[in-house]
């Protein structure tokens, strides 16, 4: 490896510029030069280093000289082919060593060029430096994604396209760049091509200019504002163009015959961007906005300076309800990351969080401003929830890690099974929820120092960055456009004038969340509320609390909030109560909000004047509380508490409480309309779970149903639901999810009762929409959800084989419905194919309970490349949980062929996530698929680089099957070294597996069956074959 | 070219009229029959006359026809004339009239009866005159109104004003009514899935019987999201239903004629504010044309460099 001090390969970007001459669809590929411009900062710069993958380089000059180069890319071979280990710990730190030798960060590249000799003399002068690069790239497997579908005609006609994408910083797969997005400079970027295709790039536009022949058109840009390389994108293909009817500057692009569509979902945009700059007080800092909605995109939403590519499957018509809320969440964060993330970049990925933080919390002051307060807090819990679960079952998530020395010793994160030192290295999932995270703590500052000073901090960020842009001669200037952890606490605290050096401390540099655990009791002769708080803080993903802890106390006098201490060695804390306890005297009570209630109080302790408690109500917190409260209480949390997390919080711990008074307290939720409908929604599961367990002394008709009845259905003919009318969207969730919810209903059999059955099937047979302003398909979809959801296992009598003949008279109902849905759908196809998807799942789901054959080819068809990606992903969750319950080696070599072969990148990661979540096998269980061929396999896919992207997805998939010390298959290469290569797979598997690479399994095998063909087989195959069953 | 549409006119006249006297039963025509033959055997003799000794069938049939529609047409135009001068009985004023309208020259007839070659035909056998059947009595026959001179027509028959429904009572119970909406749509949901799966590939559930559900196979497509993401032609006509039935609604209400006196003033400023904001796809293609976006503006012609 060349390595000639990296301390002399210190530079400067100053301009770069971008050439694509030749984009081929057919052949998929490209060929085009780029041009650096280089301020040398050091004397004697000899070797420059770029950062480049998978393109092929034809030459490269520095200043018209032709230089020699060496290329060498140490991510294609992880670890060495002859290397003894192979265990995660191993690979996680070749790994990181070998992002490491390429970061540019550090100065690193896989692309070393020789600067000629004759310039050294220059560089001393520190004379610009211009360096050309030529090269092509030929059928790309990351970075840049064609779309190329297989039909007659022109590429144009064809709606063939091509889209840069990636992980962070990609920029190198699709052209030689410094990828980092610390290193600043401008841009010049020319696209030549199909005089029937559009090329959308950063920046402004200057003109569109013939070839000679005509045939062919080159677009080109200039993007003044200083960005960094992995900020740039590019989209081409036949293009519809909107220019948007509020906002002459913004740009919107879809491919051919949605244009409808694009009106429809663009029509709000406008609305975002007002909003956004009147929060930040600050103009949008690009001169132009282009939105590009392609094929096959991997993520949903991806922002680029000045341009933002999405997903075509985000577009949408004014019929479809379900889809707007989704849409618009993707439109305000890729409009939030513009501003923080695009204009504004990091200054090393230890800051990756400040901009994560910042675009994910006005993001989140969006949603509060558009979609409501109890959206917000609602989505704020979730958001905990969501980070919290993920820390107490994987490990802390580090926002701002800090690598003494660099050495990997010093791994800050040891209790994960990859390093967070580089985004590359990290897990897909890991990176999820540190941006859940990073906004979370956002709103915690916010707490702490005010909205109206945070709102301050973010302008002035944005208005220092914007004057460094203009200074167009003075690159120095440049790393105001820069966000540091340190640059954003140093002006937190001169706009606020606030420390929050211990709130940072514990949340930022500090992996982990609190875990408390809460009781009470009422002390009667001092009036007194006894609350003790204990905390784990020896668990994994906990961290120890210390500080003011805020609780909330209704009493009959009215809401007192309390702030206590949390300290080293207290639990117990004395709240002293403002009520005497008086249940006689008829007086409405006061609650928070200043609003005052009737109470039926029959249900309260007498002697207590308690009505509920609530612990860290604002959230200001990263915790998860248990709180032990009589049933009672939560009851009146539910009814009275006007917070809706308060009220989900009641919700589910009313799940263990089966009794009339929490049916009743659920029903009325239900029946209130002014009750947020989410909080209405988790009501509905919570009372089919109390109504199962209430099973025996449950009165009157299936939970639910005459609510439904009263709400949905006819006035004369109470059977038959009402014709459609989905205007009212609160009613519409409802109407939706309440049959999902009956389904789960069981009676004394475990059975769905008759009625609840009936009831559904009715549904579906009365449904009409066609006097609907809106499609019905996500409603018909749920219903086929709540059919799925009625079914039971099928009684079996000695495991006969499923036939027509001896199906379930109401299984027969079922099916009906399913296929004649499934066969519509191929009439007139629903939006998104919801019905599809619906469809699957429940056939899938008669499979697994034997009602009918397991069988996956079906799912397999429906899995191809071809169909609606979202059908792909339903049809391949079955087709893994066929791999799982009937432990099918072919079909899991189906699923890892895929993982090689299959065009869309995004159902290549999906495949590998949802085997990690639904694994085939675990280290616990013995499995007669765990063998060495299929670690060799995903071995072989994570070391070689193929995966490029999601790189991440093969190792969460091993970890998932073998843990981080995978003994397993230690065992086998222990005594590795000792065999040639080749050998290995048949020599070392134990003789169970080498059984069953002779004699696969193609059905579920039988206790008897194997005995009786296997008599002499060891006792240790037997003891395995039972262990699966 | 006249004597066509007076045989039009003619044959039109008589099918008319024997459409009008609705029960053609069988002495109507057997008197109908004997007139005819009657003519028949006048233009015979006409023809004998002329000194034809033999004629076809058809042409005499022919010929008869078109002495038919002749007498009809003069009998026709004869009883127009009359009512023209408001009379109900057409006198022989109104005959020659009606001759001289349709070119015939009056006073060759006389010379024309007293020919001597005339052939005396004998009179039409008496046959009874058509008994026009009792018409079905519905309801009681109007007499005329005092005001009205008796001479003036008779009402019609009452069941020609008379309104007597002979359908069933449609059913409109609502539970009904949406029984059959829903079974219907089932039954044809049902019925064309099952043929398409007839016709083309399908997929089965069970291995033992491949008939029992069969699924329509799936057929990867080259670009899956067009039919996925736009609305099927369905869903918009159904949409653009709802859609105009609210205009008509809107339009309803506007078009009230106590709306507009009561409050003219505010209609028409709602007249004035309308445009901008529900027209809007009429008014954006001017407004397009002053929009300034690089992705609009015409692609520029390459530079010659040749010429330097």
């Amino acid at each position: 490896v060349p390595h000639s001090g990296s301390s002399m390969n210190r530079k400067k970007d100053k301009g770069f510029e971008i050439c694509i001459n030749n984009i081929n669809f057919q052949r998929k590929s490209v060929i085009g030069y780029v041009e650096l411009t280089i301020f040398p900062t050091v004397m004697n710069l000899n070797r420059i280093k770029l950062n480049s993958k998978q393109c092929r380089i034809y030459r490269v000059r520095v200043n018209d000289l032709e230089a020699p180069f060496i290329y060498n890319d140490p991510t294609l071979e992880v670890c060495h082919h002859e290397s003894k280990q192979r265990n995660l710990n191993y690979f996680s730190s070749a790994y990181t060593a070998a992002v490491s030798a390429v970061d540019p960060d550090a100065g690193n590249g896989e692309l070393s060029i020789k600067v000629p000799s004759e310039l050294w003399k220059q560089g001393d002068e520190m004379k610009v430096m211009k360096v050309y690069i030529e090269f092509s790239l030929d059928q790309p497997k990351g970075g840049l994604h064609f779309v190329v579908p297989d039909v007659e005609g022109s590429m144009a006609e064809r709606a063939a396209h091509v889209f840069s994408f990636g992980n962070q910083n990609s920029t190198r797969f699709w052209f030689p760049c410094v990828d980092s997005y610390s290193e600043l400079c401008t841009w010049k970027l020319e696209f030549t091509v199909d005089a029937s295709m559009v090329a959308v790039s950063c920046g402004d536009l200057v003109e569109t200019v013939y070839t000679h022949d005509m045939r062919k058109k080159t677009f080109h840009y200039m993007l003044p504002i200083p960005t960094a390389a992995p900020n740039i994108s590019l989209a081409v293909g036949p293009f519809e163009i909107l220019v948007d009817p509020y906002m002459h500057e913004v740009t919107h692009f879809c491919l051919p015959q949605l244009l409808p569509l694009l009106k429809h979902t663009m029509s709000y945009l406008h609305e975002i961007f007002e909003f956004y700059e009147e929060i930040l007080t600050c103009r949008y800092p690009y001169s132009c906005f282009k939105t590009v909605f392609v094929d096959e995109a991997y993520v949903q939403v991806s922002s680029y300076a000045s341009m933002s590519i999405f997903s075509t499957n985000l577009l949408h018509s004014g019929m479809i309800i379900d889809q707007t809320p989704v849409t618009r969440h993707c439109l305000a964060q890729a409009l939030a990351q513009q501003f923080f993330g695009c204009f504004i970049s990091r200054m090393s990925w230890a800051d990756e969080w400040v901009l994560k933080g910042i675009s994910g919390y006005i993001y989140g002051l969006y949603l509060k401003k558009t979609f409501g307060v109890n959206e917000y807090r609602h989505w704020i819990k979730e958001e905990l929830d969501t980070i919290v679960d993920y820390e107490l079952k994987i490990g802390g998530v580090l926002l701002h890690p800090t690598f003494s020395g660099g050495k990997e010793k010093d791994n800050p994160t040891p209790h994960l099974h990859f390093s967070i030192r580089h985004p590359h290295t990290l897990s897909w999932e890991y990176y999820k929820m540190f941006q859940c995270k990073a906004h979370l703590v956002m709103r915690l500052i916010e707490n702490r120092i005010s909205m109206e000073f945070m709102l301050q901090v973010f302008n002035k960020l944005l208005s220092l960055a914007s004057t460094a842009s203009s200074q167009k001669y003075q690159s120095h200037m440049w790393s105001q456009m820069l966000v540091s952890t340190s640059g954003f606490l140093k002006s937190i605290s001169n706009v606020s004038g606030k420390d929050i050096g211990p709130l940072i401390k514990q949340w930022v540099d500090q992996s982990g969340v609190v875990k408390f655990f809460g009781s009470f009791a009422f002390n009667r002769k001092r009036n007194v509320l006894e609350l003790e708080i204990r905390q784990d803080y020896t668990s994994s993903g906990t961290q120890k609390y210390v500080g003011p802890i805020k609780v909330t106390v209704q009493e009959l006098d009215g809401s007192f909030n309390h702030t206590l201490q949390i300290e080293e060695n207290s639990l117990k804390h004395d709240i002293p109560c403002h009520s005497k306890s008086r249940r006689n005297k008829k007086k409405k009570i006061p609650l928070m909000n200043g609003e005052e209630v009737d109470m039926d109080l029959s249900a309260m302790d007498a002697d207590s004047p308690l009505l509920w408690i609530r612990i860290d109500p604002d959230m200001s917190i990263l915790r998860k509380v248990e709180f032990e409260q009589a049933d009672f209480m939560w009851q009146y949390q539910l009814r009275f508490e006007r917070d809706v997390v308060a009220q989900e919080e009641a919700i589910s711990a009313l799940e263990i409480f089966p009794t009339p008074a929490s049916r009743l307290a659920l029903t009325d939720i239900l029946e209130q309309d002014q009750c947020f409908y989410k909080v209405r929604m988790q009501a509905c599961f919570c009372l089919a779970k109390i109504a199962n367990s209430m099973m025996s002394t449950w009165t009157g008709p299936p939970a639910m149903k005459s609510l439904f009845t009263r709400m949905f259905c006819c006035k004369s003919c109470p059977n038959i639901v009402k014709t459609n009318n989905f205007i009212n969207f609160q009613s519409y969730f409802l109407q939706k999810t309440m049959p999902v919810a009956m389904a789960l209903l069981r009676d004394v059999q475990n059975l769905c009762p008759k009625e609840v059955l009936n009831f559904m099937l009715d549904l579906i047979k009365y449904n009409d929409n066609r006097k609907n302003k809106f499609s019905d398909n996500y409603y018909r979809a749920e219903l086929i959800d709540a059919l799925t959801n009625s079914l039971t296992p099928a009684i079996s009598i000695n495991n006969e084989v499923r036939t027509v003949d001896n199906l379930n008279t109401d299984v027969r109902l079922i099916l009906e419905e399913i296929t004649r849905f499934l066969n519509m759908e191929k009439l007139l196809p629903s939006y998104r194919n919801t019905i599809t998807v619906s469809c699957l799942r429940a056939i899938r789901m008669l499979q697994k309970n034997g009602h009918i054959p397991s069988d996956p080819s079906l799912f397999k068809s429906y899995a191809q490349y071809g169909h609606f990606v979202d059908v792909r992903i339903a049809a391949l969750e079955a087709v893994i949980d066929y791999t799982r319950v009937d432990r099918s080696s072919s079909e899991l070599q189906w699923l890892l062929e895929l993982v090689h072969n299959d065009p869309v990148h995004y159902i290549r990661h999906e495949i590998l996530s949802m085997l990690a979540k639904n694994p085939p096998f675990t280290k616990a269980a013995d499995s007669l698929l765990c063998n060495e061929a299929l670690v060799d396999q995903l071995w072989k896919l994570m070391n070689s680089g193929r995966m490029h992207t999601f790189n991440f997805s093969p190792r969460k998939f091993l970890w998932c099957l073998y843990g981080l010390n995978p003994s397993i298959y230690q065992s086998y290469l222990g005594q590795k070294p000792k065999q040639s290569p080749s050998l290995i797979g048949v020599a070392m598997a134990p003789l169970g597996l080498k059984r069953k690479a002779e004699t696969p399994l193609s059905s579920s095998p039988e206790p008897g069956q194997v005995m009786q063909e296997e008599p002499s087989a060891k006792a240790s195959v037997k003891s395995k074959v039972s262990n699966l069953l | 070219m006249a004597d066509s549409v007076v045989m039009g006119s003619g044959s039109l006249n008589s099918g008319s009229r024997s459409g009008s006297s609705k029960t053609s039963t069988s002495p109507t025509e057997n008197y109908q029959l004997a007139r005819r033959r009657t003519l028949q055997v006048v233009v015979s003799s006409l023809l004998t006359e002329c000194g034809f000794e033999s004629a076809e069938k058809v042409a005499v049939e022919t010929l008869t026809e078109m002495m038919q529609s002749y007498i009809t047409e003069v009998g026709r135009c004869a009883k127009a004339t009359c009512e023209h001068t408001a009379r109900s009985t057409p006198t022989l004023s109104d005959v020659v009239v009606t001759l001289v309208e349709m070119g015939f020259n009056v006073d060759t007839l006389p010379v024309y009866a007293k020919r001597s070659q005339r052939m005396v035909i004998t009179a039409p056998p008496v046959t009874n005159a058509p008994v026009i059947p009792k018409a079905l009595m519905a309801g009681q026959k109007r007499t005329h109104p005092t005001y009205i001179p008796s001479h003036f027509p008779e009402f019609p028959d009452p069941h020609t004003y008379i309104k007597t429904p002979t359908f069933r009572e449609p059913v409109s119970e609502y539970q009904v009514v949406r029984e059959k909406a829903a079974s219907q749509r089932r039954d044809v949901e049902r019925a064309l899935t099952r043929f398409m799966a007839k016709t083309g590939e399908t997929q089965s559930l069970f291995k033992d019987d491949i008939s029992a559900f069969p699924l329509i196979s799936s057929k990867p497509s080259a670009i899956p999201y067009l039919s996925t993401l736009l609305p099927s032609e369905l869903e918009l006509q159904s949409l653009e239903e709802t859609d105009s039935s609210e205009q008509d609604d809107q339009t309803d209400s506007e078009n009230n004629p106590s709306n507009i006196i009561q409050d003219d003033q505010s209609a028409d400023k709602e007249n004035i504010v309308l445009p901008p904001g529900g027209v809007v796809p009429t008014g954006k293609a001017n407004e397009e044309n002053m929009i300034d976006n690089p992705y609009l503006r015409p692609v520029k012609k390459p530079k010659v460099r040749r010429k330097k």
